[in-house]
């Protein structure tokens, strides 16, 4: 059915595609290994030097780990919430869903932007600003909505069969969700904990404003400080950017599917 | 709780004047009215129509096509593909925004590219440039947003049931009017979800300004986000981000709804 032309024509579109949205990425990359500060490229003497340098100029040790830290306990307890706030709303029933699950929905959809005001002054307040405690919890605000909403949708998709069979066999509330259920969606579990890490490790606005200590700032931000100090050391910059983009890409790496068919998914909850 | 209490509160201060630490005062409505006469916040919002055009449009368009005219074909190695084509989706923003700066950079690889073939007249510092500074930052939106589109479209292909096309083309019907008639109308959910997204990620621009340009040269790439950031936190006026904010937030609201309720009447 397909011609010949018609085949050769796709390879041609798809590889063009492909080498347009590669080439700024892999200039990037060869920028990283160059030993020029200018960052012309240089094949014969490959830097890797670049890398520990820029770990250490940039002080990225100390921000990866702030990230680290932020972006697993953000993840960790957003996901547990959401597996339990999902199971309340999606298969045992809330008092006052009809109103409850619309505000859920209204934390989804507004924007950043809207609440960091307000956020900002309260958390400084009470101390909360410059605290990895404190942009933890305006993560969870941010995510659990999300996941509550994720995590609904899954469990009503299972067979109400195997709950009434686990009810038969005398499994209680907690267990019919932890052993039956849980395992049942893991998935979707996964895709949630890989979205949401994606979006924590990546987040930048939020660590701006809550995290202005140097010493508390998380990888992007000190990126973002580190590029500007460091304007005439292009290939330090380009190696700094790719030990900070690192953890979410080999992420992505393994769990490609996971991370189209989130995506996609998420980008439906508008 | 961490949404609605601040959501309700950034409203009550939108009609506040506050610097952030004195005693705030009630000012009504006038953080709104100012709204009109203030030429940043005019250009903030203009650019945003530019953003829209290159983030949106283009990626939508160009996510069509190459959606249209691959959407037949048994490619090999189709998860490469997608994987090298998403990828500006999953790289930190930061990132994204710091490659960018370089590849514009006055010694940067475009010039030196614009060289190379003869065109070096055409060189400039294109993020310091007036004129050039927000189409160039456009562009870094439909380098980011073409994979997804893309990748979307393909997805919503797939779902289209072959019989429609064998039947269109049993009818004698062309490419060009199989994709008019089968193609775009099926992919209608898929279009308005582009279009949401990137409609209101182009309104919330911030990391990438703030890393390349701070806004500037002069006020040519500022953004509302942006504003809004140098509103509540560096020249504190607290009333006036938040009108922002709200202004901001019923905007994409506002265009969310919008596009859904545009594309179901479509579908009756």
């Amino acid at each position: 059915m397909i011609s010949r032309f018609e085949r050769v024509s796709n390879y041609v579109i798809v590889i063009a595609l492909t080498v347009g949205v590669l080439f700024p990425v892999a200039w990037f990359v060869l920028t990283s290994l160059s030993p020029n500060t200018s960052g012309a490229l240089d094949f014969s003497n490959i830097a890797w030097s670049n890398f520990t340098a820029a770990w250490h100029d940039g002080n990225l040790a100390h921000s990866m780990y702030a990230s680290l830290v932020i972006t697993v306990s953000a993840v960790a307890g957003q996901t547990v919430l959401a597996i339990l706030s999902g199971y309340a709303f999606g298969i045992l029933g809330v008092v006052g869903e009809r109103f409850l699950f619309p505000v859920i929905l209204l934390g989804m959809m507004v924007s950043t932007e809207v609440i960091v005001i307000p956020l900002y002054y309260e958390f400084q307040r009470i101390g909360l600003t410059n605290s990895w405690l404190g942009l933890v919890i305006i993560q969870l605000g941010m995510g659990v909505p999300f996941g509550t909403y994720w995590m609904r949708a899954t469990f009503r998709a299972l067979p109400r069969s195997v709950m009434d069979s686990a009810a038969v066999d005398g499994a209680g509330v907690w267990s019919t969700l932890w052993r039956i259920l849980v395992p049942m969606a893991r998935p979707a579990v996964l895709t949630l904990v890989l979205l949401s890490f994606m979006w924590t490790w990546n987040d930048f606005f939020l660590s701006l404003i809550f995290l202005g200590d140097p010493d508390k700032q998380t990888a992007t931000v000190a990126l973002g400080a580190f590029q500007g100090r460091h304007v005439l050391q292009v290939n330090l910059m380009a190696a700094g950017s790719l030990i900070v983009s690192l953890p979410v890409v080999a992420l992505y790496l393994f769990f490609q599917r996971e991370f189209i068919s989130g995506v996609m998914a998420g980008a439906v909850k508008e | 709780m961490i949404v609605l209490v601040p959501l309700l509160q950034t409203v009550n201060y939108s009609f506040y004047k506050w610097d952030g630490v004195s005693e705030p005062t009630w000012v009504g409505l006038r953080n709104y009215l100012e709204f009109g006469r203030d030429p940043r916040m005019y250009a903030a919002f203009g650019h945003v129509l530019v953003l829209i055009l290159m983030f949106g449009l283009i990626p939508l368009g160009l996510g069509l096509i190459s959606a249209a005219l691959l959407s037949r074909a048994k490619i090999r190695g189709e998860g490469i593909y997608r994987w090298f084509l998403f990828l500006p989706q999953v790289l930190t923003s930061v990132v994204v925004a710091i490659i960018w700066k370089r590849i514009y950079a006055p010694d940067g690889p475009l010039n030196s590219l614009l060289r190379g073939v003869g065109l070096g007249h055409l060189t400039r510092n294109w993020l310091g440039d007036f004129t050039w500074a927000l189409p160039s930052l456009g562009m870094i939106g439909v380098w980011g947003g073409f994979g997804f589109t893309m990748v979307l479209f393909l997805a919503g292909i797939l779902a289209i049931p072959d019989e429609l096309y064998e039947a269109a083309r049993l009818d004698g019907s062309t490419r060009w009017q199989e994709f008019w008639l089968i193609t775009l109308p099926s992919l209608r959910g898929q279009m308005a979800i582009a279009l949401t997204l990137t409609i209101t990620g182009a309104l919330r621009t911030f990391d990438m300004v703030y890393i390349t340009t701070q806004g500037g040269p002069g006020t040519a790439t500022t953004t509302p986000a942006l504003l809004l950031y140098q509103l509540a936190f560096v020249n504190p006026d607290v009333g006036r981000a938040s009108a922002t904010g709200v202004v901001l937030a019923v905007l994409c609201l506002g265009i969310a709804v919008g596009i859904t309720r545009i594309m179901e009447n479509k579908d009756r």
